[in-house]
């Protein structure tokens, strides 16, 4: 047992920080320590940094041009990138319809999609959900009709997270309605400039246009564009939910927020219980209980590594790590809101845009804070609601 | 970074397991608690596995292992809710290997680790709560040696133990003493504790002592953080069981026709449960990897996993009991001694408000494990 990292760890994370630091973009940064408003051109320009190192796919293997780095390097890799103010790496390609190409495409299909995932000029969305399938995922009715060696998909997807950027969309689709709904499902990958295919953004609680409809009209695509075997896609979709399994707790970018909290906490006066108010000492104490949950968090994050690094013991605890993941993200959001107090509450949309001239009410950091606690409401409903992850949990503990 | 246990360590693991399953029944630890709280008999068994000189360097004929060791020990001790005080012995070995003059050690440690002697901390004060620089018993200086005046409370096993570590102030500061319980001027009155074990209060009245240390609050802080260390782990096997029981249980008693683990509140307040335990060994680990950093750093370490030991413990404590039902309550049950137990250890070593406030008087602007 050993908590320090190997010098060769050590070197690997030196190497990471040289040339984030050197080859992130400073106003990009900018916005992610601010929660300032990212755009398109900024996700998409980080993503093609990456993608020119290699380090786009940084979990893929060699065989698939990938850097081929073991659990701890990409640990450590996500850790440099958080903590420098990355965005985060828009994981709808990369992180998740890649690992299924690989592990369940075609040749063909590989040598098709994989290097425009690799390089970050192809956005690609997942159409996951719909209007009817939350939680009961495998209940969903888009449904796809083998003609010839075409497919007519009919049907709507919604929460598709930036969808109106996307190139493409992976989707799963109904390709049978016999047997279990599970048996049923199939794995598609959809051209999203094909006729019929339709994207209307949803208006968040926070204003912003994160999440979006997608509906498909009579859409044709190719027989070819099918993942593996038709009726197989809920396999193809679980092994995609295995395959992320410390990256889900984000905890390299709660030690980043953790740490935005205590200088808006400094800023606002509730952090030093001598120079406040009778709450300071309350909220400085609240800022404690957060770091503890926070390197618990961690703790168990680096004991999921260790076992994946030694091959020896595998710990069957993803489930934890997206709930209390998910509910300190939430908290830290709630308490930044709170730090501000009344100053959380003016709504000026421009304020949130990098560079604006306008004067601020209170200080800048006010300004987004409110916006970021709305928008992390999500956070404990998607990926599978806290509630199912119970159920997956209790599942693992009784039976 | 690495969290594996290599093969000596799974070797003292076994053995330790092997004696807890075999060697300390429940039925025997039910007996110990009602006739007093602590047994010599086991305390020597203890002893002729090696434990009681784990922390204590071969040369001093001890077993000279390190808080890894020492967790995995306490682990198994947790398991089978043992009451004689490992973990004060842990702290006797530490703190006197690490700060006592050559003599004293001499004289000492030989004794600690082959079971002859035991060696408790007397640190607690009336007006000390957890604070450890609150003290008012004082030391005099009473030609080449001193004396020592003043009251410690709630000392483990304290009319059992050969010699007290004791915390008193000469000329001003914190030092640490060692004080035979046999000497003129000490006297002890034992009683149970609520878990079952043993305690007594230790009154010294001009009591002969030797010197272990004039840097006291250093040697006491890092006594102190050997047994925060030793009480997470040990929390870690009392709350494992506590998890075992309750999800048997829940597996076998049926209401409504069916068993309780199939309604979905139940359910999902084992799956909070489980959170909480895994919470809790990932701190138990962090405090023992930390138990041999700078003092700063240690500190800080230890107040964040009593934190998030105490809480663990007082929520699977608690939900354990009302999992049960009535059952949970009763004194015939092995589940209702698990919760008593962690109630216990919660209020060992700085309960868990208390490690709140340490950890927010020690914040600093960065966070995280290796912050």
């Amino acid at each position: 047992m050993d908590l320090s990292f190997t010098p060769e760890e050590q070197k690997f994370r030196e190497e990471i920080r040289t040339w984030v630091r050197a080859s992130l973009p400073k106003e990009i940064s900018h916005k992610v320590h601010n929660a300032l408003r990212l755009s398109r051109d900024d996700m998409q320009r980080w993503a093609r940094i990456l993608g020119q190192k290699g380090w786009l796919g940084y979990g893929w293997p060699q065989q698939f041009g990938g850097p081929g780095w073991n659990a701890i390097q990409k640990h450590l890799f996500e850790e440099e990138c958080a903590l420098a103010g990355a965005p985060r790496i828009v994981p709808f390609g990369p992180v998740m319809v890649a690992p299924v190409i690989m592990a369940f495409g075609s040749p063909e299909q590989q040598q098709r999609f994989l290097p425009g995932i690799a390089s970050g000029e192809v956005w690609w969305s997942q159409g996951y959900s719909e209007p009817g399938s939350g939680s009961d995922l495998a209940s969903l009715k888009t449904r796809a009709e083998r003609r010839g060696d075409k497919y007519i998909v009919n049907g709507q997807k919604t929460w598709t997270t930036l969808a109106q950027y996307g190139d493409w969309i992976f989707c799963l689709v109904r390709t049978s309605t016999e047997g279990k709904p599970q048996t049923g499902i199939s794995f598609l990958l959809i051209d999203m400039k094909s006729p019929g295919v339709t994207v209307r953004p949803i208006t968040l609680l926070d204003g912003e246009k994160e999440v979006n409809e997608v509906f498909f009209d009579n859409v044709e695509v190719p027989a070819e564009n099918l993942i593996g075997e038709e009726n197989k896609g809920w396999t193809y979709a679980k092994h995609l939910l295995s395959h992320e399994r410390t990256n889900i707790a984000d905890v390299n970018r709660a030690k980043r927020e953790l740490e935005r909290l205590k200088r808006i906490a400094k800023a606002e006066g509730v952090y030093e219980a001598s120079q406040g108010g009778p709450d300071a000492a309350r909220f400085r104490d609240e800022i404690a209980k957060l770091e503890v949950d926070i390197v618990a968090l961690e703790m168990l994050v680096l004991r999921v590594l260790s076992a994946e690094k030694s091959g020896k013991n595998s710990l069957d605890i993803a489930g934890l790590l997206k709930i209390r993941g998910s509910e300190i993200q939430q908290r830290y959001s709630e308490l930044m809101m709170l730090a501000a107090g009344p100053y959380a509450l003016p709504f000026i949309e421009e304020a949130m845009e990098a560079g604006w001239q306008g004067e601020f009410v209170g200080a800048a950091h006010c300004a987004p804070l409110a916006s970021t606690y709305f928008n992390l409401r999500k956070t404990t409903i998607y990926g599978g609601s806290n509630e199912v992850q119970r159920n997956i949990v209790a599942q693992v503990v009784l039976g | 970074m690495d969290f594996e246990f290599n093969d000596d360590q799974e070797q003292l693991r076994d053995a330790v397991r092997r004696w807890v399953d075999k060697g300390y029944t429940f039925e025997r630890r039910q007996g110990i608690a009602e006739s007093g709280g602590f047994d010599r008999k086991a305390y020597g068994e203890l002893a002729e596995l090696g434990l009681t000189g784990l922390y204590i360097a071969e040369e001093d004929g001890g077993m000279g292992m390190g808080p890894v060791e020492g967790m995995v020990v306490m682990e198994e001790l947790g398991r089978g809710m043992v009451l004689e005080p490992l973990a004060q012995t842990l702290i006797a070995g530490g703190v006197l290997g690490a700060y006592a003059p050559r003599e004293l050690k001499a004289t000492w440690l030989a004794k600690i680790a082959s079971g002859e002697a035991l060696v408790v901390l007397a640190q607690q004060e009336r007006k000390a709560r957890y604070r450890l620089d609150v003290c008012e018993t004082q030391a005099a200086q009473a030609g080449s040696g001193w004396t020592i005046n003043g009251a410690k409370s709630v000392v483990p096993a304290g009319d059992q133990a050969d010699a007290f570590l004791v915390p008193a102030k000469a000329n001003g500061n914190i030092a640490l003493f060692l004080v035979e319980r046999t000497a003129s001027g000490v006297h002890t009155r034992g009683y149970g504790t609520q878990e079952g074990g043993r305690a007594a209060e230790v009154t010294f009245k001009s009591a002969p002592a030797s010197l272990v240390t004039n840097d006291g609050l250093t040697a006491l802080e890092h006594a102190v953080d050997i047994g925060i260390a030793a009480t997470c782990a040990e929390a870690v096997g009392v709350l494992d069981k506590t998890m075992a029981v309750t999800v048997e249980y829940m597996n076998t008693r049926k209401q409504f026709g069916v068993t309780l683990s199939t309604f979905q509140a139940l359910r999902h307040r084992v799956a909070d449960m489980k959170m909480q335990l895994e919470l809790a060994r990932s701190m138990s680990y962090y405090a023992s990897l930390k138990l041999n950093a700078p003092p700063q750093d240690r500190r800080r370490a230890m107040a964040r996993a009593k934190y998030q030991l105490g809480a663990s413990m007082r929520f699977i404590g608690q939900n354990s009991v009302q999992l049960h039902g009535g059952i949970g309550v009763t004194d015939e049950y092995i589940g209702s001694h698990y919760f008593k137990k962690l109630t216990q250890l919660e209020l060992c070593f700085g309960d868990t408000l208390h490690h709140l406030g340490e950890v927010s008087e020690r914040m600093q602007d960065t966070a995280g494990v290796f912050a």
